[in-house]
């Protein structure tokens, strides 16, 4: 069993509410810049990974959606989203 | 400027992209760019324009513009190609320099590599005047106001920087994050960093962890300079790695959120500092140890007192290129349109915040009538408004019936630089008004009424 959290659409949006102390419910379904670099700093913090992706790959992320795919892709397959998930 | 921005010995390193520069080479670099901007038809007292990432072609660039004895404007690389299109027509600079193609880069890196592109552009006008640092600033109507400010300005600022003992000094390190095409990034990171003698360091990249690694890189008293967002980032750390050189983090450019300094000291057990600038004047008051925050002391020279409420601070010549409206600058003041009080006691300042429409974004400003303008000019869209809402910049739109708001946003995005992009744009059938008629621009009013309806773009 492994010890990571799953990285999913409540991983993301908790994450996001970190950002400025929010509850989740307040967080937007589109990510901002700033919120993105949140999230790529809380990402590589938790899986303990570098994210290393490609301009242009990050600037497609404009949703929760788009961050779950785009940064799930990039976790050990313990933590990656399930298909469909 | 060779005594104020180059004196040092030459093997000091004094700037480091990636790799070190040292102060010898900086010299060779400039008087070569020297030499290609005379080519490219920079005349004596003529103008260049610059519209670069950071990066070592940015300072090189910058410094020989001015031993050119050149008036250098600063365009933030991020405006859109129509935003520059249209400062370059108004300010008609002899020389545009920009950053070349590159291939496709790592995200999130915190400087640029590109080779650089000289372009001379034939019916640039010579300098009008004395000014050598031109930079423009979004304003709350009509277009962008055109800041300018002299050598002696400039070195006036540097001299302010000089006196504070907690910031940078010969020896330290300064690893920064802020933009250097804007004021506080500009001259108290990168020219106090040249003019005092300190290691000026540009993170590899931007995320927690990218900060870190630069500020561990190096032994020597580190001080981070950047924007509060940068702050809660790093504070948000659980267990960061040991930073044994760090000494002070310093913000600016937006309010800090009142929890933050005390956490940030507890995490990396040394002071958040944050300043209070602009543009027209470069820094005005600090609190550098994080003990009187959220007041600042007003830093040497300057005068300020608060009218109706409004911070305004003693410049006696005009700030800006041409006239000027009578509520930015009058009677030898500079009208901050920033709400404040000052402590008869202390004289210290607190900001309270803007009285107008400019709102900041990571540090940036941007200003909501000018976005709202121009997302009205998008095609189909017939009538908007723009709120600060939740930390972000959020669009309300009555828009035509064959256009989505999805295509009403990108129409925006293509027009204006991302970071000015809201976040959200909701289209409403009607938007709310007020008895009177007039749109209503109550950040809630607008959430309920976008609650009802379709989701956002």
């Amino acid at each position: 069993m492994s010890l990571l959290p799953p990285f999913d659409r409540a991983a993301v949006i908790g994450m996001l509410a970190a950002f400025g102390d929010r509850d989740p419910s307040a967080v937007d379904e589109e990510i901002g810049s700033l919120e993105l670099t949140w999230l790529v700093t809380e990402v590589e913090q938790r899986y303990g990974i570098t994210v290393e992706l490609p301009e242009d790959a990050l600037d497609a992320v404009w949703t929760v959606d788009d961050a779950v795919r785009v940064l799930g892709a990039l976790l050990p397959a313990a933590a990656a989203p399930a298909e469909g998930r | 400027m060779d005594d104020l921005l180059l004196a040092g010995p030459d093997t000091d390193d004094c700037l480091r992209f990636g790799t070190p520069t040292d102060r010898g080479t900086l010299r060779r670099l400039v008087a070569e760019r020297q030499l290609r901007l005379r080519a490219a038809g920079l005349t004596p007292d003529g103008t260049a324009a610059l519209s670069m990432g950071p990066s070592l072609e940015f300072v090189v660039t910058l410094l020989a513009g001015w031993r050119e004895g050149a008036q250098v404007a600063l365009l933030d690389h991020r405006l859109s190609a129509a935003e520059t299109a249209a400062a370059l027509d108004r300010l008609a600079p002899q020389v545009l320099v920009e950053d070349g193609p590159t291939p496709p880069g790592a995200a999130l890196r915190g400087y640029v590599e590109a080779p650089v592109v000289v372009t001379g552009r034939p019916g640039g006008r010579p300098a009008a005047g004395e000014h050598r640092l031109i930079q423009l600033s979004s304003g709350s109507t009509g277009p962008s106001k055109v800041i300018a400010r002299t050598g002696a300005d400039l070195a006036a600022e540097l001299d302010r920087y000089a006196r504070m003992p907690d910031f940078p000094r010969r020896g330290g390190r300064v690893v920064l994050l802020s933009s250097m095409v804007h004021v506080l990034g500009l001259v108290g990171g990168l020219l106090h960093a040249l003019h005092a003698g300190a290691e000026l360091v540009l993170p590899d990249r931007l995320t927690g962890d990218g900060i870190l690694d630069a500020v561990r890189a190096g032994e020597r008293p580190t001080t981070v300079i950047g924007v509060p967002f940068h702050a809660q980032l790093l504070t948000a750390i659980a267990q960061p790695p040991p930073t044994p050189s760090l000494v002070r983090m310093i913000v600016a450019g937006e309010l800090v959120r009142p929890a933050v300094p005390q956490a940030f000291r507890e995490r990396y057990g040394v002071p958040l500092g944050t300043m209070y600038g602009m543009t027209e004047l470069g820094v005005i008051a600090t609190d550098l140890d994080g003990t009187a925050h959220p007041a600042l002391t007003p830093a040497h020279g300057h005068e300020l007192i608060v009218r109706d409420g409004e911070l305004h601070i003693r410049r006696p010549d005009n700030p800006y290129l041409g006239t000027v409206a009578a509520d930015r600058w009058s009677d030898g003041w500079l009208h901050t349109r920033d709400a404040a009080e000052i402590d008869p006691d202390t004289g210290r300042v607190v900001v309270l915040g803007r009285r107008d429409s400019q709102v900041s974004v990571g540090g940036l400003k941007v200003d909501l009538n000018e976005v709202e303008q121009t997302l009205r000019e998008v095609p189909g869209v017939t009538e908007c408004v723009l709120v600060f809402d939740n930390g972000a910049i959020r669009a309300y739109a009555e828009l035509d019936a064959t256009t989505s708001p999805q295509e009403a946003r990108g129409r925006l995005a293509a027009r204006i630089a991302g970071y000015k992009v809201p976040r959200t744009l909701r289209a409403l059938p009607r938007l709310p008004r007020t008895n009177t008629g007039k749109l209503l621009r109550s950040a809630e009013a607008l959430r309920a009424a976008g609650e009802q309806m379709a989701p956002s773009a």
